[in-house]
């Protein structure tokens, strides 16, 4: 909890500000107050540093695999935002300005979305970026608790790094795993214990502070593991195979035929008998262009009518109850199948 | 006692993200001459026999929304998969994508042939990179076994799937504000109508379908629409999947038909095995439904009718029971923060009225609020209905109004705290903008 003292920086680079003086209301942190936005000026690298990360082969390979998925270029934005917290572990505003360039949008509409979606960094955090759900399970279920705990132990605030880099913890909204509450998110992965150099979440395993000592002494063996935090593929592997969108840049689908299923037959049919004769209801399709009724006579089928396709009865007035009919529909140049027989009654 | 019948998570635990388990488990055996005779329409009013609704929350007949899908006109038809699981208390579409992702795949295929789609995307949340990774390698096995791409089993039918990853917003959980968080913008949500059914995704028809709801398409091919209707209640077929969390003895995602007593799920030894302590209330649909008490969960059963009949909603099937040590100003503050943080700060009387009530409900829980401060948030909760584009300010309005009428004693004491509670607010951070 921290008071919150009126300032608001939309832009960590702007100037502006709106000072109100304090105010009394405690206000939760929230993920855009922690990282970036109400922060003091965070230093931008320029273009020239981090285009040798964003324009590797691997990388223009990814960008054209995203751009052949979607109509217009603008859909892989917020995957092309990914690709670039992946390689710079933050997104910078050069790093926007270049997903809006590969994406055919301006840098401001780019912006905007970056800074609409709370996973996207506006500052570098530590190697392990700790979330912990703060919603209604988690916090009946001691979240408070443990968040204070995690603090404690790591001598930092919510929204603080640690002094070694190794540590940056985050209060975030609902992760969707609410059953095995409170549960923390150490990177892109979902933890409530550390047992046998793994993360684990399995059921009756809650977050305990004794969980929470293992999950940070794992992450110091990791360290000690490796030198740096191995990337992990921000879009959850490759796909073989991808066709792409019809008209995509790089796609080679054409658009779907339209006329690859069968032609609906008519369904739903239902034939009463009454006196004015025998009444057939059924189900129309939008896309039937003709129907023809039929009626058994000694074996073979009769055409007996041929009611327009926005009707939505027809009456036999030769019909007598124990009759079989029958309809045939067309679809253009396409006749389905007959529907199933019905006997009057 | 026969054996529950499981239409999603019958093969949970039995490794079927491999697609050689999935298949011997009986999967993909829809994906033959059995669908691909079938026409779009007889697919089609098949799932409406079915009496399959939406599993996302507004339990919306899911045949009748794809009757609603424009055919032939020239548009490609979009099938989006809403995978951006928010909803505090929801955490079933998690387990679904990372146990069972292949009848994921299984179920959109379907919908892809009843509606003529080219392209599906599955729109899952960011936070879930480990469903995504289970998707990916689903789908890449699907493409190798030549399941999805080019003419799928000799046919002309062609179709992708793609996995798109958001990157956090609970507000793209509705599908319109989904639909502009596919194209790349600021997630949020549209007018309708146009409905997405006829203008969404690049203002083509797009269907917008719960993953819960796909996954049980397989099962209603396999057996008959009948005997999936036969499984719920007259209105509503089939089963559900529930996800218990909070004060019970074993917390998890348990499929039940429709209709179950909401006392059994929480008590009996097949499901929740029995409430921690004495119960006090349960949200039974997800945080944005009204709390039911302990005396109509005795009554109540879990399907659409019976919940709108206690004035709350089936939801999403998210079940969350508290005991008596819980503190409902506490549970109502966290709800506060939640929806605030969440308003896309499209409409003013849901991202100034959110924030509003927050600061009233901290006050409260701070020992500083003042008479007249429940009926000021029963007033505001009437005034967000119906002037925002999307339900999310309803959805902290109508728990906010339920917890304030059952609970008004315990809201009451914490008044009172304040020594000054009879005094009227004058303070600046009253107002609404005072934050600013």
């Amino acid at each position: 909890m921290k008071k919150v003292q009126g300032a608001v920086h939309f832009v960590a680079n702007n100037k502006l500000s709106f000072e109100r003086g304090p105010s009394p209301v405690e206000l939760y942190p929230t993920p855009a107050d922690q990282l970036g936005h109400h922060k003091k000026v965070q230093p931008q690298p320029t273009m020239e540093e981090i285009l040798p990360k964003l324009e590797t082969p691997a990388m223009k390979a990814r960008i054209a695999d995203l751009l052949s998925r979607y109509p217009e270029a603008q859909g892989a934005l917020l995957e092309v935002l990914w690709l670039v917290q992946e390689a710079l572990g933050w997104v910078p505003r050069e790093g926007i300005r270049y997903a809006a360039k590969v994406c055919g949008c301006s840098p401001a509409h780019a912006f905007g979305v970056a800074t609409f979606y709370t996973m996207y960094k506006h500052a570098p955090t530590g190697r392990f970026l700790l979330q912990f759900c703060r919603n209604i399970c988690c916090e009946q279920k001691g979240a408070s608790n443990i968040i204070a705990y995690t603090e404690k132990a790591l001598n930092i605030k919510t929204g603080e790094t640690t002094p070694d880099g190794l540590f940056t913890i985050l209060q975030v909204e609902c992760l969707g795993a609410c059953g095995f509450g409170p549960v923390m998110l150490v990177n892109d992965d979902f933890a409530t214990n550390a047992k046998d150099g793994k993360l684990t979440m399995i059921p009756g395993e809650t977050l305990t502070p004794e969980h929470v000592d293992n999950i940070l002494r794992w992450c110091y063996a990791r360290e000690k593991e490796f030198k740096n935090e191995p990337v992990r593929d921000a879009l959850g592997g490759s796909v073989a195979g991808h066709l792409g969108h019809p008209g995509a840049p790089g796609a080679s689908a054409v658009a779907q035929i339209f006329d690859y299923a069968p032609p609906s037959p008519v369904l739903g049919l239902k034939a009463v008998s009454k006196e004015t004769g025998v009444v057939l209801t059924w189900k129309g399709a939008p896309e039937f262009t003709r129907l023809v009724v039929e009626r058994e006579e000694g074996g073979s089928w009769k055409e007996i009518g041929e009611p327009s396709v926005k009707d939505k009865e027809f009456t036999d007035p030769n019909g007598r109850s124990g009759m079989n009919y029958r309809m045939i529909a067309t679809s253009g140049d396409r006749v389905a199948k007959p529907s199933k027989e019905e006997k009057a009654v | 006692m026969a054996e529950k019948i499981k239409v999603c998570t019958g093969n949970f635990g039995k490794g079927a993200q491999d697609i050689a388990v999935y298949k011997k488990l009986g999967g993909y055996a829809n994906i033959s001459s059995r669908l691909f005779d079938l026409s779009q329409f007889e697919v089609i009013d098949l799932v409406q026999r079915s009496g399959l609704r939406g599993r996302g929350g507004a339990g919306f007949p899911t045949g009748l929304k794809w009757s609603f899908v424009p055919r032939n006109t020239g548009k490609p038809v979009y099938i989006v998969v809403n995978a951006d699981e928010g909803e505090p208390g929801t955490f079933k579409d998690h387990f679904l994508m990372i146990e069972d992702p292949h009848r994921l795949i299984e179920g959109l295929i379907i919908a892809g042939w009843a509606l003529g789609s080219r392209t599906a995307y599955i729109y899952v949340r960011g936070e879930f990179l480990p469903c995504i990774e289970s998707l990916n390698k689903a789908i890449s096995q699907a493409y190798a076994e030549g399941l999805l791409g080019k003419n799928i089993g000799g046919t002309k039918f062609s179709f992708d799937i793609f996995v798109h990853r958001g990157a956090g917003a609970y507000i793209c959980g509705e599908e319109t504000a989904l639909i502009n968080s596919l194209e790349g913008q600021k997630g949020q949500p549209r007018l309708k109508p146009p409905f997405p059914a006829v203008s969404g995704a690049w203002k083509s028809p797009t269907c917008v379908n719960n993953v819960e709801t796909l996954m049980a398409l397989p099962w209603i091919f396999q057996n008959s629409p009948e005997a999936y209707a036969a499984l719920g209640t007259a209105s509503a077929g089939g089963t559900k999947v529930f996800c218990v969390s909070g004060d019970v003895k074993r917390t998890g995602v348990y499929e039940a038909p429709l209709g179950t007593p909401v006392m059994e799920l929480l008590t009996s030894s097949e499901y929740a095995c029995g409430i921690d302590g004495t119960l006090k209330g349960v949200i039974p649909g997800g945080s944005s439904c009204p709390v039911l008490l302990p005396e109509e969960c005795e009554k109540a059963t879990l399907d659409y009718e019976c919940m709108s009949c206690f004035k709350t909603m089936f939801g999403s099937g998210a079940v969350m029971p508290f005991n008596t040590t819980r503190d409902v100003v506490v549970l109502l503050n966290t709800l506060g923060n939640f929806y605030s943080h969440e308003s896309c700060g499209q409409c003013t009387p849901c991202r100034e009225g959110t924030g509003y009530a927050k600061r009233i409900i901290n006050s409260i829980l701070n020992g500083e609020g003042h008479d007249g401060d429940l009926e000021l948030l029963l007033s505001l909760s009437d005034q967000y209905n119906g002037t925002t584009i999307c339900p999310l300010a309803p959805a902290l309005g109508a728990p906010m109004t339920a917890f304030i009428k059952k609970y008004r004693s315990e809201f009451e004491a914490y008044i009172e705290k304040n020594p000054n509670h009879g005094s009227p607010r004058i303070c600046a951070t009253y107002r609404p903008g005072a934050f600013w």
